[in-house]
């Protein structure tokens, strides 16, 4: 078509492939896992990174090359699309953590919603007190307190599988009994745990599942938020009654001998002063809300996440058998390699410039923990699973990290003022009871033919974003 | 790596701003409280407001937003949607606790060049090209395409009128002229979350300075009527102004809505038997049927305002440096404002003539929002020393553009009736405007 204007059509025309999308729902085709989708280069070699690809399918199940690309290009990507900035570098991260004042967790508002008025908002002396009203009770002797009560939650629940008539989740051929690890024991476990450390009658487990996993799938920002807040709703409904009875009458937790060991979390609370005055019920509750949602997913998938991982990477596997102190390195490698949480937001309080970026004051600043755990500055070789590598610490977990002798600590629980407050519980639950797990357990292999299948169909899903969702073992019964 | 002034307190080494509760801050229970309680996202999902859905067609996914969540928390894009039309004015017009980026720093070059946009010759050169050029421009593209009986009024009308407009703004020389369309272009078009546009924005950004460098030297030396020429005579007090300044100050201009309103009133026309009719019939409808297809199908659909400090608007808790996507697109169909506002209706009786400005609406009614064209001014009257506004210049260039089609072609229709085309963003982010509108006639 003439148009007296030659320069007009050309411009105006889109290169075909791109021209059709104009949304920001591309469907990037699945790669092999390791392997990034080209997303195109600048005319000097650097990739090109399409903040779409953040929220594919791709992304989902195949992550790590794409971080590779961020931390090696992109320290601190501006995502224009989605209006945040990752931080992907493990020193970075460390740094932007441990500065508690510039890089504030307020208002990051998106759990708020769902959880309540918790500490996760606040900063600062704010956030030390309250946080310490329920963390105190799960570290050092609180914590070993707890652990008798542990271990006789997994035995009770690994002996409860001959009773269980659900052939997905338990069956037996030819002497070989198959579970599914996650519908047998991880998803259920550590709720168990929760509640009887929170001090929830045994008849709440039921609903309990349902709190978190809605309150954990209904963040703000998902889709089902809505039921979320239904279930946030619930939760507060029937906490209220609990509430109201532990101020009459707190309950303990008992050792194995029957004795009282401690009161349990909700009857502490309820005696807690802040400011000259008792928790409100609603302030309970959004501390309940925090323990529930912290307490269950987590937990679950570090441990679905070790054990897929140890029956991997059998010689690790027959190590950890051969040596029961190697459970601790086992589950922190897990974290490092796999863990369940992606990483942690924060608004910088000032205008701060890294690798050349300016980031106005007040910017959603995403800080990788995925990527700070893949970082070849500091793990050598991080895309393998290594319970014997020796540059990660796997020693007692603390708040100020870890760098000595050439190790450090993962990022899986954070680090600095906002460590995770149940990383100490959750690496109990897991280790004791995978222990006990390993008891009972002859010969445990993964039973691949049940296995989730990659998209060709015939090799196991990668563990991608997300943990590990059902996990399929045979062991032997003789 | 931070900056911060602050004096420490108590022996527990806690930090707290010197005479403020406020930037390093602690929240109150009450806000979330209320904020927990407030609102769900039920009736839409965030992912809906980046989709390929959206990008098509805004208008039904905004009517949710601005019926039910008029100041919708957008958690996966990370920012606030302003809806409905008083809230989306109020935010532009409240520069004190609202700011807008500069489009540098969208595209990635902040301090590339000075932003002269505000310079009372920069302004003038445009205004004048503008007047001088529009009804020439306008018949020249209707001759090149007059005798076919056939044209795309979007690229060959709407698209070249406005690159023909910045070409005669600039004075740029005929030979020149191919290159430095494409480059404004490309520049314009960079500022998205694309990375590969971005990335030609940020390489056209160069190549444009180096282009017009000689030009700005030559018009130093002998200036003449242009914009360029009124750059290169600007007194300023940090130097004269440089090629980077020049093309940092075309970067921050609207490159929109002339194209865009342009296409999308002549869609809305020809779509429309009854208004075209009006048009055709009375002249006095051409700038009536103008501001409607400001109203009705504007082509930037929102604008980008982020928070200075933390501030409570709408009931919400907005933190500082929150971002506001203020929907001129969900505002002007507001049906506490206009009538039924999903209507192109060339003659409304409730749409203000003229640019209402700000709270001060000259006669009490309300505009079609183009955030293209910058904020309706606070000022209730221009200084008589400057030239009309951004919407006055850019509405009197389509009642030019749009008299001298209909002057020049009779019997216009869609060229395929049974596949009329529509208004669409190319890409997420990008002018929705109709980007095609094939058409027939018989010239006069």
């Amino acid at each position: 078509m003439a148009t007296g204007c030659p320069f007009a059509l050309d411009i105006f025309a889109e290169p075909k492939d791109r021209a059709e999308d104009p949304g920001a729902q591309f469907d990037f085709p699945l790669m092999p896992e390791g392997q990034a989708y080209d997303m195109g280069h600048a005319p000097d070699g650097t990739p090109l990174f399409d903040p779409r690809i953040l929220q594919s399918a791709e992304f989902f199940r195949n992550p790590y090359p794409y971080y590779r690309i961020l931390r090696d290009h992109y320290p601190v990507y501006h995502d224009r699309l989605h209006n945040t900035y990752y931080v992907t570098r493990y020193e970075d991260i460390t740094r932007c953590y441990f500065d508690d004042e510039g890089f504030n967790t307020i208002p990051k508002g998106s759990s708020s919603g769902v959880l309540g008025n918790t500490q996760l908002e606040l900063s600062g002396v704010e956030h030390r007190r309250r946080r310490n009203l329920y963390g105190q009770h799960l570290v050092g002797q609180s914590l070993k307190n707890r652990i008798p009560a542990i271990q006789r939650q997994a035995r009770e629940m690994i002996e409860a599988w001959d009773g269980i008539n659900d052939t997905s989740v338990v069956s037996v051929a030819d002497g070989v009994r198959t579970v599914e690890l996650g519908m047998a024991f991880a998803n259920e476990f550590p709720i168990r745990v929760v509640c009887e450390v929170l001090g929830f009658p045994k008849e709440a487990q039921d609903d309990f599942y349902y709190w978190y996993n809605s309150m954990m799938s209904g963040l703000g920002g998902s889709e089902t938020h809505q039921q979320g807040l239904e279930a946030r709703q619930h939760l507060e409904d029937y906490v209220e009654g609990i509430v109201e009875a532990r101020r009459k009458q707190p309950t303990y937790l008992y050792d194995e001998a029957g004795n009282p060991i401690s009161k349990d979390i909700i009857s502490k609370l309820c005696e807690t002063k802040v400011d000259g005055d008792y928790l409100s019920t609603e302030e309970i509750t959004s501390n309940i809300a925090l323990v529930v949602g912290g307490g269950g997913e987590t937990t679950r998938g570090a441990i679905l996440n070790m054990w897929y991982l140890l029956l991997q990477n059998p010689e690790q596997f027959e190590a950890v058998r051969n040596d029961d102190s190697l459970w601790d390195a086992a589950f922190h490698e897990t974290l490092r390699h796999s863990s369940s949480i992606g990483g942690q937001p924060r608004h910088n309080t000032y205008d701060v410039v890294m690798h050349g970026v300016r980031v106005p004051a007040g910017s959603l600043m995403e800080m990788v923990d995925f990527s700070a755990n893949h970082d070849e500055r500091v793990f050598k070789d991080p895309e393998t699973f290594n319970i014997f590598r020796d540059d990660l610490y796997t020693g007692k977990i603390l708040r100020s990290g870890y760098n000595k002798n050439g190790r450090r600590n993962h990022m899986a629980f954070g680090v600095g003022p906002h460590l995770c407050p149940g990383a100490w519980i959750s690496h109990q639950e897991a280790v004791e009871g995978s222990r006990i797990l390993l008891k009972y357990l002859k010969n445990p292999r993964i039973n691949t033919e049940r296995m989730p299948k990659d998209v060709d169909g015939v090799s196991l899903k990668p563990l991608g974003i997300v943990s590990v969702r059902e996990l399929h073992l045979d062991y032997d019964l003789a | 790596m931070t900056e911060s002034g602050l004096t420490v307190i108590g022996a527990n080494g806690v930090a707290i701003p010197e005479g403020t509760h406020g930037d390093a801050g602690f929240r109150t229970y009450e806000v979330f409280q209320r904020e927990r309680v407030g609102q769900s996202t039920a009736k839409i999902k965030p992912a809906q407001l980046v989709s390929r859905e959206f990008a098509d067609d805004p208008y039904p996914l905004l009517a949710i937003l601005r019926e039910n969540y008029p100041c919708y928390r957008d958690w996966l894009n990370n920012c606030f949607w302003i809806t409905r039309y008083n809230d989306v004015t109020s935010v532009f017009t409240d520069d004190a606790n609202f700011e807008t980026r500069p489009k540098a720093w969208r595209l990635g070059i902040e301090g590339f060049g000075r932003d002269l946009r505000a310079a009372l010759p920069v302004l003038t050169a445009q205004a004048d090209a503008w007047d001088a050029n529009c009804r020439r421009l306008a018949e020249a593209a209707i001759a090149d395409f007059a005798r076919r009986g056939e044209a795309d009024l979007a690229t060959e009308f709407a698209a070249r009128l406005n690159m023909q407009l910045w070409l005669a703004m600039l004075d740029v020389p005929a030979e020149t002229a191919p290159q430095v369309a494409a480059l404004l272009w490309r520049l314009h078009r960079g500022v998205s979350w694309d990375p590969h546009v971005r990335l030609e924005g940020m390489a056209a950004a160069d190549e444009l300075a180096t282009e017009l460098a000689p030009l700005l030297e030559v018009r130093r030396q002998a200036p003449g009527s242009d914009l360029i020429s009124a750059v290169a005579g600007l007194e300023l007090a940090d130097g004269p102004a440089q090629p980077k300044d020049l093309v940092a100050t075309l970067l921050e201009m609207d490159f929109e809505t002339l194209h865009g309103a342009l296409a999308n009133l002549w869609l809305a026309l020809l779509s429309r038997a009854e208004e075209f009719d009006k048009v055709r019939g009375d002249s006095r409808y051409v700038k009536l049927a103008v501001l409607e297809a400001f109203r009705h199908s504007t082509p930037v659909i929102a604008a980008p305002r982020f928070a200075r400090h933390e501030v409570e608007r709408f009931g919400r808790l907005i933190p500082k440096g929150g971002l506001l996507l203020c929907s001129a697109a969900a505002a002007n169909r507001d049906p506490r404002i206009f009538a039924d506002p999903d209507r192109f209706i060339a003659g409304r009786k409730d749409i203000c003539h003229r640019e209402a400005r700000g709270q001060y609406r000259a006669d009490g009614l309300a505009m079609g929002i183009t955030p293209g064209l910058g904020p309706p001014t606070m000022h209730p009257a221009v200084p008589e020393d400057r030239p009309r506004s951004l919407y006055a210049l850019t509405r009197d260039a389509l009642v030019t553009a749009s008299t001298a089609l209909l002057e020049a072609l009779d019997d216009m229709a869609l060229a395929d009736e049974a596949k009329p085309p529509s208004a669409i963003c190319r890409r997420l982010g990008e002018m929705h405007a109709c980007w095609h509108l094939p058409v027939r006639f018989r010239a006069r």
